[in-house]
């Protein structure tokens, strides 16, 4: 099949709605979305799993695009959501990441330099954050990293992970305490 | 918060080189389901064999397009001798109390991908690689152990295998060379309260 530019500019609900006769669709969204879910995965797991885990959530997506809701025309909301799910599997994974990092200072997917110049104050912010991440029930981790780190609105987050708007603001309220408190409490 | 959004943040979003593989393995999965349907097809071959050694039936006038029957031990018996009112047939195993979506479909045509939520693999999973590996997942998958071909144009079909307010989703599809093998049938189970969207045909040479 040829990937024509009607394809590629159609929005992701309609192109999931075309992948349900021409399969090949699909793959315009991964490219839409890909490089992005990566660097969130990245930013949580460490970049050892992230293209295992953007390929399996691309792939449960695929095989559910069926019951896709055709009315979200934005897809990432639903990608995000099984990407939650993919992730918790690894749960260890990613407590491996904070941990290392609490002892080395360093995230193994971040461009080294960069931050030179204020390195140490980053290091004093970052630290107490990784340990309070770390601290964080799966499901209150989910929901905060969605807003911080994937930049998703509250509604999204309650599409994204099926869950009422108040959970995600209570979810929310929870883990913003407990960084807070890690970050008063510093190093 | 803002301490947090720029936690990490000079993590770069992935080059098209970081996700080459991840995309491969998208492509590659697409085009899973037409090789996994040819387990119910190989299901069906092994009813034309035993048909060779039963007495073929004979399809004449005031034949009925399709019969169902609850034997004693449970089990249901389903004759189609023409794909002709897959509305009636669904009511028919609805009577006997079989949940089930049916579509009649063309020679070489099938129903789009992603109908329903298959309650495992059988539908759009991985392909298996080789026989030896298809006879395994047939074993541990519950979709190809609910019809069993028992005739070219009957099916049983083993209720027990079906959890409650699962839909048994059937799709038959004429075949050219009818004479020998009138249909071919493929049978997978929709998860308990999904729905099955209606079926879309698509041209498909497999």
């Amino acid at each position: 099949m040829t990937i024509t530019r009607e394809v590629v500019e159609s929005d992701d609900a309609t192109l999931i709605e075309r992948s349900l006769n021409e399969p090949e669709s699909f793959a315009v969204l991964f490219d839409r979305h890909a490089p992005l879910l990566h660097r969130y995965v990245t930013r949580r797991l460490g970049p050892g799993e992230a293209e295992d885990v953007v390929a399996d959530t691309f792939l449960a997506a695929f095989q559910r695009r069926g019951d896709y809701d055709r009315g979200r025309p934005d897809a990432r909301p639903w990608l995000y959501g099984i990407a939650s799910n993919v992730i918790g599997k690894r749960r260890r994974t990613e407590r491996s990441l904070y941990q290392a990092y609490i002892r080395s200072g360093v995230h193994p997917a971040e461009i080294p330099g960069v931050q030179v110049e204020d390195g140490v104050n980053t290091l004093a912010v970052n630290r107490p954050l990784a340990r309070a991440l770390l601290g964080l029930k799966r499901a209150d981790r989910d929901v905060l990293l969605l807003v911080a780190w994937a930049e998703l609105s509250y509604q999204e987050v309650a599409d994204a992970l099926a869950i009422p708007l108040g959970t995600v603001a209570s979810r929310l309220n929870r883990a913003r305490t407990q960084i807070r408190q890690a970050l008063g409490q510093g190093e | 918060m803002d301490e947090l959004k720029t936690m990490w943040e000079t993590v770069p979003p992935a080059a098209p080189e970081d996700l080459a593989g991840a995309r491969r393995r998208l492509l590659n999965g697409m085009h899973t389901r037409r090789r996994v349907v040819t387990a119910p097809r190989l299901l069906v071959a092994v009813g034309v064999a035993a048909a060779t050694v039963v007495t073929p039936m004979i399809v004449g006038t005031g034949t009925p397009a399709y019969a169902v029957t609850k034997s004693p031990d449970g089990t249901i018996t389903m004759t189609v001798n023409e794909l002709r009112d897959p509305v009636g047939l669904q009511a028919k195993l609805g009577e006997v109390g079989i949940k089930a979506d049916v579509a009649f479909l063309a020679p070489n045509t099938r129903c789009a991908d992603g109908r329903f939520s298959s309650v495992d693999p059988a539908y759009d999973g991985q392909p298996a690689t080789d026989p030896d590996e298809l006879r395994s997942l047939m074993n541990e998958w519950r979709s190809p152990k609910v019809t069993r071909p028992i005739s070219v144009r009957e099916i049983r079909i083993f209720p027990e295998h079906i959890n409650s307010d699962e839909t048994l989703v059937l799709e038959f599809r004429e075949e050219n060379d009818g004479a020998k093998v009138p249909w071919r049938l493929g049978a997978w189970l929709a998860q308990a309260g999904t729905s099955v969207k209606p079926c879309t045909p698509i041209a498909d040479a497999g």
